[in-house]
């Protein structure tokens, strides 16, 4: 397939027309819910001292105004699997809205600062996902799952088994990462917009949200 | 003036060494080494030679061609190859889940009572105490919530067996704690009705009733000849943290010995035959009755006697000579463990099963030294010369260490053979050639630690470990703390390192730190110590190491950490002076043989002219 960047500029800018006249959102309120999971801003989140906590970091959007990730999975399984991933190694999740940035390095750096045991992970709302350790710089990585389309509930689950082993000084073997080629073309322009909307809820210089979360099971 | 090059050929590096000699003077002025180019003994050494040289005249004023002579040894025509073969096999014939021992079992305490599939158990009503089998369909919160309502109604639940890591998520869901296996993979193979008994121990504990033989016959009422039975079973399960059994009517597990064939140890004088899953130390036993040996083969049609030809087949291939020419001068068994998967294991299990690592070495023709020399003289318009036995050019070399005096014994662990050679007070020169080194370490721990890459394993085999526990700092295997200014590389993090200089190369195993270093400790006691005394017993007078005085260890294999040390504690028990050699009192344990040659030169001229 010929993939040309004037095309998907033109498709981009069409579709974004779109959805800024169509009727705006009311302002996102501090519950967001889905039909399975429960997320409550419960204020600023501070800085945990439980060696044993693993911090995910979630994007602006995260089950507020996005509910999917770019391959259709639901918010509530890829947070549920994660964390079940670290309660099943003894560890314990805590989770925090990253909201001034959607770089998901950064994301991810935020939140290993704020874990007891400083390890951290970030989740953008498409779906991509990054294993962090504080000391790290933000583009630095422990384990880096870049293309989004093919990360399945089954390795979210392993993603948080693994953060929970760095969190427990454990030498996990590294979460296999798929690379497929063919991912890029099909899928670069819904993830241009997928984060081109996730962006669009940054808040300038935003805080780290304490996040309370409830699943229907 | 004559300026003289000592050139030696090594299976892994080529050395040399530049002499003047003026007069009745004698001047060592530089030294260099060098990958060897090719094999050993074939004419694409000379890339290699050329390149040693050179590398040593650059710490002189001189060019290659301002040299008089260059000197090549007559290198051993020794060659060694190494296999493994499994002489156990674990097979289960369901009747418990051996082998199998998650990270992370959920619950703990001990249960017995019938399996059931979970999806009969949602709708159970009788009175028999029930173990449910979880396949991957069912989520951990909803298994909970069954087993919660069931227990309510009054159901007995015994424990649970999970085909999903899910043991610690439906354990903290549940009301009472029961112990729960899971990461069982092939759940469907568990029989269904069944008696069965599930344990798991506490963190940090292993379980006690499982691995008891009596332990068993309690729970399931066996008679003393079933208890006989089970004594396997209780053995593969010790040590486990957590572990399921179920009785079926004919289940069984058996530790069987694979028959590998037999081994024929042709002597010059008396023949010996045994069977390689006697082990090792039969192996050596029948080797040490019968030497000098002659010739090794293997039974036709089994796995050691493939195993032979294909040494020879390798030998002779290299050599460019017949394969029927071939005889294996010497053997070295080794007993080692692998981890092999347990056939008609339910859970992906593995067990560690026996194995026998064979070292082969072979004695061939000369190699064409010759026409090395020959080639090499008219590319670099020096006259070349073949000076000497190699043994022999050693022994000189080595008696340049300060300290060191006739009678002399020198031990050469290479890559492929181990060597050794005595001069005694007389100046007669004895020397042996042994199969087993270095190559043989690292098939060892590649084995051992189930590892993909002979890279990887040849890596541990020559640096120490260290644990990344921050990325600011690291814990060396003598336990001590090593710091860092700047954060470490993220791929190391959290990792078993070995620890290249200031490189760092991740293991990416679940081994703790402990096991590879024991692991890595072990091999190198099977191989190198094991092998240096058996060649200082072939070379010393009476065969009594005793009556050695000073032996020192030259090569590659002496710069390793910590060879050289167990070596010396190793012989201080037979009251030797043991080390590392140290050539020329500046060059360490290298360049023993190039040395040599140019010592040796020295020697004839100077007994020409007298």
């Amino acid at each position: 397939m010929d993939i040309n960047p004037k095309l998907i500029e033109e498709i981009v800018s069409q579709v974004l027309l779109k959805i800024n006249n169509s009727p705006k959102e009311e302002k996102a309120d501090a519950v967001s819910h889905s039909q399975d999971m429960i997320l409550t801003e419960v204020g600023p989140a501070k800085k945990g001292t439980n060696p044993k906590e693993v911090v995910i970091g979630i994007g602006a959007a995260f089950s507020k105004k996005m509910h999917y990730t770019i391959k259709r999975i639901p918010h509530s399984v890829v947070l549920r699997e994660v964390i079940a991933g670290i309660e099943e190694e003894g560890c314990v999740a805590r989770v925090v809205r990253i909201t001034r940035t959607t770089d998901v390095g950064f994301i991810t750096n935020y939140a290993a600062k704020l874990a007891g045991s400083g390890i951290g992970i970030g989740i953008q709302s498409k779906g991509t996902t990054v294993i962090s350790h504080k000391d790290l710089d933000p583009l630095t990585n422990l384990e880096l799952f870049p293309l989004a389309p093919l990360i399945t509930p089954d390795r979210y689950r392993a993603i948080g088994r693994n953060a929970a082993k760095y969190a427990k000084g454990e030498s996990p073997i590294p979460v296999e990462v798929l690379l497929d080629q063919t991912v890029l073309p099909i899928y670069q322009p819904v993830a241009v917009l997928l984060h081109n909307r996730e962006t669009s809820d940054v808040v300038i210089g935003g805080p780290h949200l304490e996040i309370e979360y409830k699943f229907a099971k | 003036m004559l300026l003289v090059a000592g050139v030696d050929i090594g299976n892994s590096t080529t050395e040399a060494a530049i002499a003047k000699i003026d007069g009745p003077k004698l001047e060592f002025i530089a030294s260099g080494i060098d990958k060897t180019t090719g094999i050993k003994g074939t004419k694409k050494n000379i890339r290699g030679i050329i390149n040693a040289l050179e590398k040593a005249l650059d710490n002189s004023p001189y060019q290659l061609k301002d040299l008089s002579i260059v000197l090549l040894n007559e290198a051993t025509p020794v060659i060694g190859d190494i296999a493994m073969e499994t002489i156990t096999e674990t097979i289960i014939t369901e009747s418990t889940i051996i082998g199998h021992n998650p990270s992370t079992p959920g619950g703990v305490g001990f249960g017995t009572g019938k399996t059931i599939a979970f999806k009969d158990f949602i709708n159970y009503l009788g009175n028999e105490s029930l173990i449910p089998l979880v396949n991957d369909s069912y989520d951990f919160a909803d298994v909970a919530a069954v087993v919660n309502r069931k227990v309510d109604q009054g159901i007995k639940v015994a424990g649970l067996i999970v085909q999903n890591n899910d043991g610690v998520l439906i354990n903290n869901r549940l009301k009472n704690t029961i112990p729960i296996v899971d990461e069982v993979k092939f759940i469907d193979k568990v029989p269904v009705g069944m008696p069965a008994a599930v344990e798991v121990a506490e963190s940090g504990k292993t379980i006690e009733t499982l691995s008891n033989p009596f332990g068993i016959a309690t729970v399931f009422n066996l008679d003393p000849e079933e208890t006989k039975m089970v004594v396997p079973i209780s053995r593969a399960l010790i040590g486990n943290r957590s572990a399921v059994v179920i009785k079926t009517p004919e289940g069984d597990v058996q530790a069987r010995r694979i028959p590998a064939g037999k081994l024929q140890i042709f002597g010059q004088r008396h023949k010996a035959e045994v069977d390689i899953e006697d082990g090792a130390d039969e192996i050596m036993q029948s080797t040490e009755k019968v030497r000098p040996i002659i010739d090794v083969r293997g039974e036709p049609g089994t796995n050691v006697g493939g195993m032979l030809e294909r040494v020879r087949a390798v030998m002779s291939n290299l050599t460019d000579q017949p394969i029927e020419t071939m005889a294996i001068q010497d053997i070295l068994g080794v007993d080692t463990f692998v981890p092999k998967a347990v056939t008609g294991g339910v859970a992906g299990e593995s067990a560690l099963e026996s194995a026998v690592g064979l070292a082969a070495m072979v004695k061939t023709n000369q190699l064409p030294i010759k026409q090395i020399a020959e080639e090499l003289e008219k590319i670099i318009n020096v006259k070349v010369e073949i000076e000497g036995v190699e043994a022999n050019m050693a022994i000189l070399g080595a008696l340049t260490t300060p300290g060191s005096a006739k009678p002399l014994a020198i031990v050469d662990i290479g890559g492929g053979s181990t060597d050794a050679a005595l001069i005694t007070a007389r100046d007669e020169i004895y020397y042996t050639h042994l199969a087993g080194a270095g190559d043989m370490v690292t098939m060892l721990i590649k084995a051992e630690l189930g590892l993909d890459s002979l890279i990887l394993a040849e890596d541990i085999k020559c640096h120490p470990l260290a644990k990344v526990e921050s990325l600011f700092h690291i814990r060396m295997e003598d336990g001590s703390v090593k710091f860092f200014k700047e954060p470490l590389e993220p791929r190391v993090f959290s990792r078993v390192v070995v620890l290249n200089g200031d490189k760092m190369e991740p293991i990416e195993t679940e081994h703790s730190m402990e096991r590879i270093r024991t692991v890595r400790r072990e091999a190198k006691r099977k191989v190198f110590v094991t092998n240096t005394i058996r060649a200082l017993k072939r070379i010393a007078p009476h065969d009594n190491i005793r009556l050695l005085d000073f032996v020192t260890i030259v090569g590659g294999s002496a710069l390793d950490f910590e060879v050289p040390e167990m070596i010396t504690e190793a012989l201080a028990g037979y009251k030797i002076v043991a080390g590392r050699a140290n050539i020329r009192g500046i060059m360490g344990p290298r360049n023993a043989v190039a040395t040599g040659l140019v010592i040796s030169y020295y020697n004839n001229l100077k007994n020409r002219s007298n």
